[in-house]
């Protein structure tokens, strides 16, 4: 056996030892990413526009369930039903407050553009121009130093998988990722709004010919993906804190996943974001920590290399 | 009518100074009287500006310790105190400089602040043979430069690292050490300080690069990434993982550790000595134990913290340099009583021989002014504060 095989062996030993940790770890900001990224590819899907403010939407979900929590959980930590409870209201805020910026943000910074037909350069420069507008607000507002959430619930190993602990953080993000990414995949598949999506995202003038409110899906379209981010942002606070920058990194990630997925494919987003999610989580044991992105985005590359339209190709139209 | 009413005022304006001016002079004849020769002791440092606060913990620092010498009654003189805003910039430094060289009654200055600064102004004030006594210059090459005038009384940004390693490995007996840096200048600076010295004290070191996050503004990595870095630590067995980085991302990685089930010792430097770390780490729990160490100082004298207190209106708890400042003038007032006669130039040859316990330390400064013995307090979380263990 050379040095090479020796190096491989030995590193399998620690991808064994590892491997269900890193993977539980993985699959948990995979569904985060597969949140955030369903917001990129619907808004992509009925505007053709990647929405770059949409990490402000994340980060204001995020102080959302921050101040709620502060508000709600005392000193001692809740436990049982009352968690379920508090987890259940944090979603729901930061739910509600990303879809509040969200539509905030059709109206404020897309709608008159496209009111004017203006090129998809501008509403380009409207996003970053709303995003930096958004954060160094929230900084201004809120301080600048990162605040951990109070916890509504006791982070303990729920239970073992090959010797590697499911906390309960994680255990919270598989389950409500999980509800709200398969009531989202229904809605669109199977209500009328969700036709109405995708009758706008395969062609919005024929759509409008037929009697959809392009206005109104579009604005209801920013609400569900705002919903979704916002959500996403709470879940993620609870596990790194806030602050007003938060929004920036795991929204790059999650547009990359979104794009690997194949942008304006809803179930791509989803399974983009847990791949990307996994493989990051799994390339420590190979590279260092320092090294996570240049797989990700290394990946990104390969795949895209490949198959230009990513994993399952674009048109939220068609594949949803 | 306007020019008559203006005048009116003017002469109403100057007889009410002349009014004021009376009791003025009547003082200071009184104070003549006593017959003590009046010494000023400079301090220069940023008093205005971005990096005002920090001046302002010192300068008050300074005017306590005179204000306590004069009360004392057994000085041969009397004290006052001058100050030089050079705002930490090295460009205005010199200016400052010179006016203070040009005060005939100035003795010594404690200070300048900033490293820079100090590297501007000292040419001017070795000229003049001024000791200047900083309380917070750590720049390592200013002891070097040959100004047998500088003296610092607190440890430069060399001893850190070395003196961090010395701790956790001969001290506290642990034999292998997970080293991360942040990939800034300084967390990578401080972290290969650390561990070279670690290796030479016989630990096994394994050192990796966890990039900032963009969380903390220190980095554009995610947050998530600690996860996995965790893993890491925990899976090379090492019993003490030292951070060199900044308070924000270390308290993202000790949440991510305590989920991994890391039980070994964390060590970080002075860049996450702040409050900012607790609140920073979820669970806060699990910054408990963490130790933290600095060239300065927090002040444990209750004493002190009292008399601050009535005399900044601010605590001297969150004072930054507060204390080694009080050390600095107070070495300069003891060098003073020990002189018959007090010049510039007898100061300095009397700080080189001085040795006094000081209230963060015991100050004796090494030939080339540098603080003699070990001058790094370590710090630890306790029950989601950090209290002071003491020096290294």
């Amino acid at each position: 056996m050379g040095a090479f095989g020796h190096y491989l062996a030995s590193h399998f030993t620690t991808l064994q030892k590892e491997f269900w940790y890193l993977l539980v770890g993985g699959v948990a900001n995979g569904f985060l990413y597969g949140m955030v990224a369903v917001g990129y590819t619907l808004v992509y899907g009925v505007l053709r526009l990647i929405n770059f403010a949409h990490s402000e939407i994340f980060m204001s979900g995020g102080f959302a369930g921050y101040f709620l929590m502060k508000a709600l959980v005392g000193t001692t930590v809740p436990s049982g039903l009352s968690s379920i409870g508090l987890i259940g209201l944090g979603i729901v805020a930061g739910g509600l407050v990303g879809a509040l910026v969200a539509t905030a943000l059709e109206r404020v910074a897309y709608r008159p553009l496209r009111k004017r037909n203006a090129p998809k350069l501008a509403y380009l420069i409207s996003a970053i121009g709303a995003s930096y507008f958004m954060f160094n607000l929230a900084g201004k507002e809120f301080g600048r130093y990162s605040v951990s959430v109070p916890q509504p619930y006791i982070n303990h190993a729920v239970f073992h998988v090959f010797g590697a602990p499911v906390l309960m953080y994680d255990i919270i993000i598989f389950v409500s990722g999980l509800i709200m990414l398969f009531a989202l995949d229904r809605i669109v598949a199977t209500t009328k709004l969700g036709r109405s999506v995708r009758a706008v995202a395969q062609d919005a003038e024929t759509a409008s010919l037929m009697g959809v409110n392009i206005d109104r899906t579009i604005a209801l379209t920013f609400v569900i993906g705002g919903a979704l981010g916002g959500a996403a942002g709470f879940l993620f606070g609870l596990g790194t804190g806030v602050v007003y920058t938060m929004g920036f990194t795991p929204a790059l990630k999650a547009f990359t996943a979104a794009v690997l997925g194949g942008i304006g494919n809803l179930r791509g987003a989803m399974i983009g974001g847990l791949l990307l999610g996994i493989v990051e989580s799994l390339s420590v044991v190979f590279v260092q920590a320092a090294y996570i992105d240049v797989v990700a985005f290394g990946i990104l590359v390969a795949v895209l290399l490949f198959r230009p339209t990513g994993i399952l190709g674009e048109r939220l139209g068609r594949a949803a | 009518m306007k020019l008559r009413l203006n005048k009116t005022v003017a002469a109403a304006a100057s007889s009410a100074l002349l009014l004021m001016a009376v009791p003025a002079i009547g003082l200071a004849s009184q104070s003549g009287a006593a017959a003590k020769p009046t010494y000023v002791i400079g301090y220069e440092g940023p008093l205005s500006g971005g990096n005002q606060q920090l001046g302002l913990n010192m300068v008050f620092a300074v005017q306590l310790a005179i204000n306590q010498a004069n009360a004392s009654g057994k000085l041969p003189f009397k004290l006052r105190i001058a100050t030089y805003d050079d705002q930490g910039d090295p460009t205005i430094s010199p200016t400052q400089a010179q006016a203070a060289v040009a005060n005939k009654k100035l003795v010594a200055i404690v200070g300048p602040a900033f490293s820079g600064a100090t590297a501007a102004a000292e040419p001017y004030y070795h000229k003049a043979h001024i000791a200047t006594v900083s309380p917070s210059a750590t720049r390592v090459s200013l002891a070097s430069s040959g100004w047998n005038n500088f003296f610092r009384v607190v440890a430069d940004d060399g001893v850190q690292g070395p003196a961090d390693a010395n701790y956790i490995v001969k001290k506290k007996g642990i034999k292998s050490v997970y080293v991360v840096n942040d990939g800034t200048a300084y967390g990578a600076g401080l972290a290969s300080a650390f561990a070279t010295t670690a290796s030479a004290d016989g630990a096994t070191v394994t050192p990796a690069t966890v990039p900032g996050t963009s969380q903390c503004q220190n980095g554009t990595a995610s947050a998530t990434q600690y996860t996995a870095a965790a893993t890491q630590v925990v899976a090379s067995g090492a019993k003490a993982m030292f951070y060199g980085g900044y308070y924000c991302d270390l308290g993202l990685f000790l949440g991510a550790l305590a989920s991994a089930g890391y039980t070994g010792t964390v060590m970080s430097g002075d860049g996450s000595l702040s409050p900012a770390l607790i609140q920073g780490t979820t669970p806060a729990s699990a910054a408990n134990g963490v130790l933290l160490t600095c060239a300065c100082a927090s002040s444990t004298n209750p004493k002190f913290n009292k008399a601050y207190q009535g005399l900044a209106h601010f605590s001297a708890a969150n004072a930054t340099y507060a204390p080694e400042s009080y050390d600095a003038t107070n070495a300069i007032i003891n060098a003073m009583k020990h002189l018959k006669k007090i010049t510039r130039a007898g100061i300095v040859a009397e700080l080189h021989k001085l040795t006094f316990k000081g209230m963060t330390k015991i100050v004796k400064f090494q030939k080339d002014g540098n603080i003699a013995g070990s001058a790094i307090f370590v710090n630890q979380v306790k029950n989601g504060k950090i209290v002071q263990l003491g020096l290294e």
